[in-house]
């Protein structure tokens, strides 16, 4: 489904990603953990398609589809979705109003119809239950005045909404208490299928005990310089990253 | 129409006209001779503002003056009227074509009880007391050039009468029509009197398809008498206009005066809004968005002037400005020495389109008195680029999501507006041009 190859990226004149290589197939679930400023939203911006990011060398396929020529709206028409680790405010904006649009838009790109208006409506609803959101908060403007808790909750919708085939959760466990993270992640769990993937960016292990990851790879200085399974997340929790950049140092 | 008599100065051949009608005008009403005299009198110290004056330092008047001719009579001309999705069809209409009120053209059958509503220059002639009592009784004439000209020369125009106490469900909708495919001077007058307690929408459109010729120097005053609630919701929205309204409301105590404008097409449309707060206890409330775009001249001009104790003023005015359009935005808050205990707000935010966009923006506190709250805020920038990425990031183009970035930065000032119908109307002309 997902191919990166020998991945490099900047932002402004600083590199970021230095060699990241990652496969994903339909059904798994990747997590990549990491400390601080290894990489780890930069790699969520890149697949995005975020502007200030440049990619100097390297893939990315995406479905057979080469991802890096493509406009951040067209990513998401053919089925990538990212839960931001801060959703902007806006303003005026209806969450309604908002996903209308959205699913109007990725609807003509893959030329369907449109959809009956309480088709939609029944999808909210089910949707809004599924998360576990409240329809004051639907009413309202996006994320406008939400708490952290909340503005991670409506992405998780809206990513219930837009049924992507491949959903990046960049640090969606970062600020929630443990009710919320139960919430967020539980509605991540009813999302999975066989035949879409998700990759969960995150630098604790506890989003990790609701999300259960196929892979768990450990991104340091740009790159991934181990893998493993779920294991290797407790081993993480346990003992820090040190031992990483300690054994990536005598390499 | 007379015609153009080139050669002669515009001012010259003003005053000509006004020394021509002078008799006409004065109705034989000495107080409304000298009243006119003297605007006369300081057009002719004055003429048109330069580009030296300050307070229409933006607007090159001799461009648009040129070949300017001054009718004096009403059109001759009967185009139809045009239609407007702007105005109310269940709500009465005062008509004017080329600024003389079209009784035919107007619907004022059968209107609530306490709304009168006549031609200006007839309640002038038939002495009307109220009328006459407040005509040179709400804007200094000598204070504007423009104003002074409206003052010395309006041929008609209306005056709207609300009685004491009555309380108008239905908006007054006032529609400037115009017949002029030559440049061509039209200066109507609109007088209204709220008496105490008294409650009322009124509205003013140009709204047109198609492009005109006018140049509309037009003069709108309100006397918003003890514990009344009225509200002034303007819109210029025709292509070729050029316009230049002196909006002037005097509020007395207790009483609340909101003002909603919005001017979205036309060549040049400045905006000069002037309230006054001359009791305590009253209250202003002025709401502004602009969107000037190809070639295109916008300028508001505003003052609210705080002279008694406890009053409160509030004012947001928003703009987008598009290709090589100009917006100009100049607030003024006066707070004299005798204005203690004001709240008083003002903020104009403004969102450049492209980068030959132009945006002059000065906010001007005058304070005088030490215990007031105040504070004004202006801002100009683009648009968020972190907000149109999460709108493209859901599979939203950028086109779509700047225009529904655009609505929602409109909709703050789009959802004060009183009236249902204008505001769901001015929705949708800002929806369908945000879509393009």
């Amino acid at each position: 489904m997902l191919s990166i190859k020998n991945l490099h990226a900047r932002v402004e004149e600083k590199e970021i990603l230095k060699g990241f290589s990652l496969e994903v197939k339909p059904g798994e679930v990747h997590a990549i953990m990491g400390p601080n400023g290894s990489g780890k939203s930069t790699l969520a911006s890149v697949l995005a398609g975020r502007e200030d990011y440049e990619v100097t060398e390297g893939e990315i396929w995406f479905e057979g589809k080469n991802l890096i020529e493509m406009a951040p709206e067209d990513r998401a028409r053919e089925g990538i979705f990212l839960a931001f680790q801060y959703p902007v405010e806006i303003p005026g904006v209806s969450i309604t109003n908002f996903l209308k649009t959205a699913i109007s838009e990725q609807r003509e790109y893959r030329g369907l119809p449109p959809m009956e208006p309480k088709d939609f409506l029944q999808l909210m609803k089910e949707k809004k239950a599924l998360v576990e959101i409240d329809t004051n908060l639907t009413n309202r403007s996006v994320n406008e005045g939400f708490s952290g808790g909340e503005k991670k909750r409506n992405e998780i919708f809206q990513m219930a909404m837009l049924d992507p085939k491949l959903a990046i959760l960049d640090e969606t466990d970062s600020g929630l208490d443990i009710d919320a993270l139960r919430i967020v992640a539980t509605g991540v769990t009813r999302l999975k299928r066989p035949d879409n993937a998700c990759i969960v960016i995150t630098h604790y292990q506890r989003l990790l005990d609701y999300i259960v990851p196929d892979f768990v790879h450990v991104l340091y200085d740009g790159r991934i310089v181990k893998s493993g399974t779920k294991e290797l997340a407790l081993e993480l929790e346990e003992k820090g990253y040190d031992w990483i950049k300690k054994e990536v140092a005598a390499v | 129409m007379s015609e153009v008599i080139s050669g002669i100065p515009l001012t010259e051949r003003l005053l000509a006209d006004y020394a021509l009608r002078r008799e006409a005008l004065h109705s034989d009403n000495p107080m409304v001779q000298a009243w006119r005299d003297k605007a006369a009198e300081a057009f002719r110290k004055n003429g048109f503002p330069a580009r030296k004056d300050e307070e229409y330092r933006y607007i090159p008047f001799d461009k648009f003056l040129r070949d300017l001719s001054h009718p004096l009579s009403g059109p001759e001309k009967k185009h139809p009227l045009n239609t407007s999705a702007l105005i109310d069809p269940e709500a009465p209409l005062i008509v004017l074509r080329n600024g003389y009120f079209s009784p035919s053209d107007s619907r004022i059958e059968g209107l609530e009880k306490g709304l009168h509503i006549q031609s200006l220059q007839e309640a002038i002639s038939s002495k009307n007391t109220t009328a006459l009592a407040h005509l040179s009784g709400i804007s200094d004439v000598e204070s504007d050039p423009l104003l002074s000209l409206n003052s010395a020369l309006f041929q008609d125009g209306v005056f709207i009468h609300i009685a004491k106490g009555a309380q108008l469900s239905k908006a007054i909708q006032i529609f400037q029509h115009f017949e002029a495919d030559e440049p061509t001077l039209i200066q109507p007058r609109v007088l209204v009197v709220a008496e105490e307690n008294s409650e009322a929408n009124l509205i003013h459109l140009a709204d047109n398809d198609q492009s005109t010729a006018a140049f509309l120097n037009c003069a709108i005053e309100v006397c918003v008498l003890k514990s009344a609630r009225i509200t002034l919701s303007q819109v210029f929205n025709q292509p070729g206009l050029s316009a230049t309204q002196h909006t002037e409301a005097q509020v007395h105590r207790d009483a609340v005066f909101s003002h909603y404008s919005f001017s979205l097409q036309g060549k040049l449309l400045r905006n000069t809004l002037n309230v006054v707060l001359g009791e305590s206890h009253c209250e202003a409330h002025l709401y502004g968005f602009y969107h000037p775009s190809k070639d295109q001249l916008f300028d508001s001009h505003t003052l609210v002037d705080h002279r008694m104790p406890h009053c409160q003023s509030n004012e947001l005015y928003k703009g987008v400005v598009s290709d090589n359009g100009t917006a100009v935005f100049n607030g003024k808050v006066y707070v004299r020495q005798d204005a203690q205990k004001t709240n008083a707000y003002q903020s104009n935010k403004n969102i450049l389109m492209s980068e030959e966009a132009t945006v002059n923006t000065k906010p001007q506190l005058e304070i005088y008195a030490d215990d007031v709250k105040c504070s004004h805020g202006s801002s100009t920038g683009v648009i968020d680029p972190e907000q149109l990425f999460y709108l493209r990031s859901r599979g939203i183009t950028t086109q779509k999501a700047k225009s529904l970035l655009l609505q929602a930065y409109a909709g703050e000032i789009l959802e004060q507006v009183p009236t249902e119908h204008l505001r769901l109307a001015l929705t949708d002309i800002l929806h369908a041009r945000f879509s393009i």
